[in-house]
């Protein structure tokens, strides 16, 4: 009964709170400042094509740099706190299963360069690219054809910190030549793509392990 | 021969060593070397820390110096900033600024002078192998990037990106290597965590969409001129996102698990420093762009709940039983203070007299913990009754301890005193003389939580302690970096002048 009273204040207070934003939000009118014409007026010196693209990796690459931090420190806390157990031995899948995710992860791997490639252009980049190739890594894991990880090996730390580590080094480089993430209009599109290919395999490998680091929890 | 060296020039210009501006550095330089400490490996990187906190020691009291030298500084809570750093070269709103003013480098120059002996101490409490400092390096690395880079961060998105960074790494450090009452305190510090930053980033959502933009300094005469129903929603999300993960009474209820349960050297870093980060972002926020919507209410039920805070945190502190659950508690009973002044807000004394408090209570508290941690070790228990005859074994700690709870108390001269001294000078100056009192009964309740660790290691004998075995040896690191913290907590009374200076008025 106390159970049941609580809930009802806890939904009928929600319910309070969307109907004041929902109604304070049909009141609204246009906003005050209007940032797309100024993103598209200086894409020509942003080094990619693709507005969203800008924003992400130039106008408020400094974001993106830190929001980076924070997925290598997610991966960090998880190794902090699981300790290090032996991994589980892998469960192999039915054939037929093993069979198409050979085949897949090869594909995925492509689709993940394209990905990186089309973000100068198109809505793309190292966060989708990244994503499809820790796809890739667990898919192989859940049938069985690679193992989950143990505490990670020099090798796998710098695969999974060098793309923050490239992205700050250029970060600071430009930084002694006046601002931070100053990137010069001529040489822009070639830093940001070799961030983003950075990227690219750092963050596969960080998402990776959010999985793999946990699956020996799944004997 | 001039011109082969004129590649030079950008870096030898001394005169104001452009290339070196700290507002960046001092976000990189961190971030620098947590990402090393990490690829270096487990329990690896206590040099690269203390070499990376020491420079950014350096360049935190540069920046202040730069800021005190520029003659005319605008006052804390201006929109124009002393120092500024447009990243990317763009200038808001279209990219992100930094900025600073005498309050960012004060809080930039505590986090400095907390962790630089905090690090000391750690590399000499994690003993190699153990499971709770395999990754704290790291983590610290990241935490303190996080830290410096709220503190200069002029663009609310950018904000909420440090709040999760410092988040997100406190947890990871209660969390490390612990069993499974640590991991408890873990989960549920990451979830007030989350709540919290979540609600800030609602509110920033809806301030993006009622504005077009997340500067601050675009923002706040925007939202002087007009403020819809909208960003009146957004500012009570943003602030009671910020009240949480800063634990005022009654948020508190997450924070003396999660501080308490913690190695030491992660429960001082925590309690000194983690929140008072969302404290500086909600006074930076009251005093900045949300100053016009605040009526003065808020302001009166902000230090309601502080004075709830001192009392309740004080009565706890006092019944504890273990001895960092007290220490834990008077975190909470501190932390009451600093909503105290959000009445007194009027007259810039109020403000001098919360940063102090953020100074005292950070030195102190870092080395009230620190003095535990040692303590605990020594006896082998974690009780304030073990600490029975503990003087004999430890006169430095215990000392320390001493010293820091002077500041807690508001004794003279430490700087305790002089933060207790201005909040009561300002609210009798204003006429709330019932702040005063308040101010005052949470020295007397102080002195009763301090007294009772204090009575326990000198007056009661050890006489049956003694008999259970040799104790082990604590590396006398540990003991000194310790005093180190509280000597300075006690010390920063008589320099209070330049801190005030730094803050704007009087200068």
């Amino acid at each position: 009964m106390k159970a049941l009273a609580k809930t009802f204040v806890v939904v009928w207070l929600a319910l309070v709170f969307v109907a004041a934003a929902i109604g304070a939000m049909l009141e609204l009118g246009p906003a005050a400042l209007d940032l797309r014409a100024p993103v598209t007026d200086h894409l020509t010196d942003t080094g990619v094509s693709h507005p969203v693209t800008a924003v992400l990796l130039n106008y408020r690459g400094y974001d993106t740099l830190l929001e980076i931090a924070v997925l290598l420190l997610a991966l960090l806390g998880i190794l902090a706190a699981g300790g290090a157990a032996g991994s589980a031995a892998p469960k192999a899948a039915h054939p037929m299963l093993q069979a198409s995710a050979r085949l897949a992860a090869p594909l995925m791997i492509l689709v993940a360069v394209y990905l990186l490639w089309a973000g100068a252009f198109l809505p793309g980049g190292a966060f989708q690219a990244g994503a499809v190739l820790a796809a890739a890594a667990v898919l192989l894991h859940l049938v069985g054809l690679t193992r989950g990880w143990d505490s990670p090996r020099l090798r796998l730390r710098l695969g999974l910190a060098g793309g923050f580590a490239l992205f700050l080094a250029v970060a600071a480089a430009l930084l002694t030549q006046g601002a931070l993430l100053g990137f010069p209009p001529a040489w822009a599109g070639e830093l940001i793509m070799l961030i983003e290919a950075g990227l690219t395999v750092s963050l596969g490998l960080i998402l990776a392990g959010f999985f793999l680091f946990l699956s020996r929890d799944l004997r | 021969m001039t011109d082969a060296l004129d590649w030079l020039a950008p870096l030898v210009s001394l005169d104001r060593l452009a290339w070196l501006d700290p507002l960046a550095w001092l976000v990189v330089l961190p971030l620098g070397w947590a990402t090393l400490a990490f690829v270096l490996g487990s329990g690896r990187g206590a040099w690269a820390a203390l070499a990376g906190v020491s420079l950014q020691l350096w360049l935190a009291v540069e920046l202040a110096g730069t800021i005190l030298a520029d003659g005319a500084t605008p006052p804390v809570g201006a929109s124009e900033m002393a120092a500024h750093h447009a990243v990317g070269g763009w200038g808001a709103p279209l990219g992100i600024d930094l900025a600073a003013d005498g309050l960012s480098a004060a809080m930039l120059i505590l986090t400095q002078m907390v962790a630089l002996p905090l690090a000391v101490y750690a590399r000499a409490y994690f003993k190699a192998g153990d499971p709770a400092g395999a990754w704290f390096w790291p983590l610290m690395g990241f935490l303190i990037a996080g830290l410096n880079a709220l503190f200069v961060s002029a663009d609310l998105f950018n904000l909420y990106v440090t709040l999760e960074l410092v988040g997100l790494a406190s947890v990871g450090i209660v969390a490390a290597g612990g069993g499974a009452q640590q991991l408890a305190a873990a989960l549920r510090y990451l979830f007030v965590s989350l709540v919290g930053s979540g609600a800030y980033l609602l509110g920033v959502a809806l301030i993006y969409g009622a504005y077009g933009t997340v500067s601050i300094a675009t923002l706040t005469p925007l939202i002087a001129a007009e403020a819809p129903r909208l960003v009146w929603l957004a500012a009570g999300l943003m602030l009671v996102g910020l009240l949480l993960k800063t634990a005022l009474f009654p948020f508190h209820f997450w924070l003396p698990p999660a501080h308490g349960s913690a190695p030491a050297p992660v429960s001082a870093l925590l309690s000194a420093l983690v929140v008072k980060a969302s404290f500086y972002l909600i006074l930076r926020l009251w005093i900045g762009p949300l100053e016009p919507l605040l009526p003065a209410a808020a302001a009166w039920l902000a230090a309601l709940l502080g004075a709830l805070a001192i009392f309740w945190g004080s009565y706890r502190a006092i019944r504890a039983v273990k001895l960092k659950r007290l220490i834990a508690y008077s975190t909470v009973a501190q932390l009451g203070y600093l909503f105290l002044i959000f009445p007194l807000l009027a007259q810039p004394a109020a403000l001098q007299a919360g940063v102090m408090q953020v100074f005292a209570h950070g030195l102190a508290k870092a080395g009230m913990f620190a003095a535990a941690g040692v303590m605990i070790r020594a006896t082998g228990q974690d009780t304030v009754a073990g600490l029975a005859g503990a003087v004999d074994r430890l006169p430095v700690t215990l000392f320390a301890f001493g010293l820091a709870g002077m500041t807690l108390m508001g004794l003279p001269p430490s700087s305790g005193f002089l933060a207790k001294w201005q909040i009561i000078e300002a609210a009798l100056a204003q006429g709330y003389w019932i702040i005063a009192v308040v101010a005052l009964a949470g020295g007397l309740l102080a002195a009763l939580y301090v007294f009772r660790v204090l009575r326990q290691a000198f007056l009661v004998s050890g006489a049956d302690v003694a008999e259970r075995g040799p104790v082990p040896a604590v590396p006398r690191t540990l003991e000194w970096s310790a005093f180190v913290l509280a000597a300075a907590s006690v010390l920063l009374g008589l320099r209070g002048v330049e801190l005030m200076r730094l803050l704007g008025a009087g200068a």
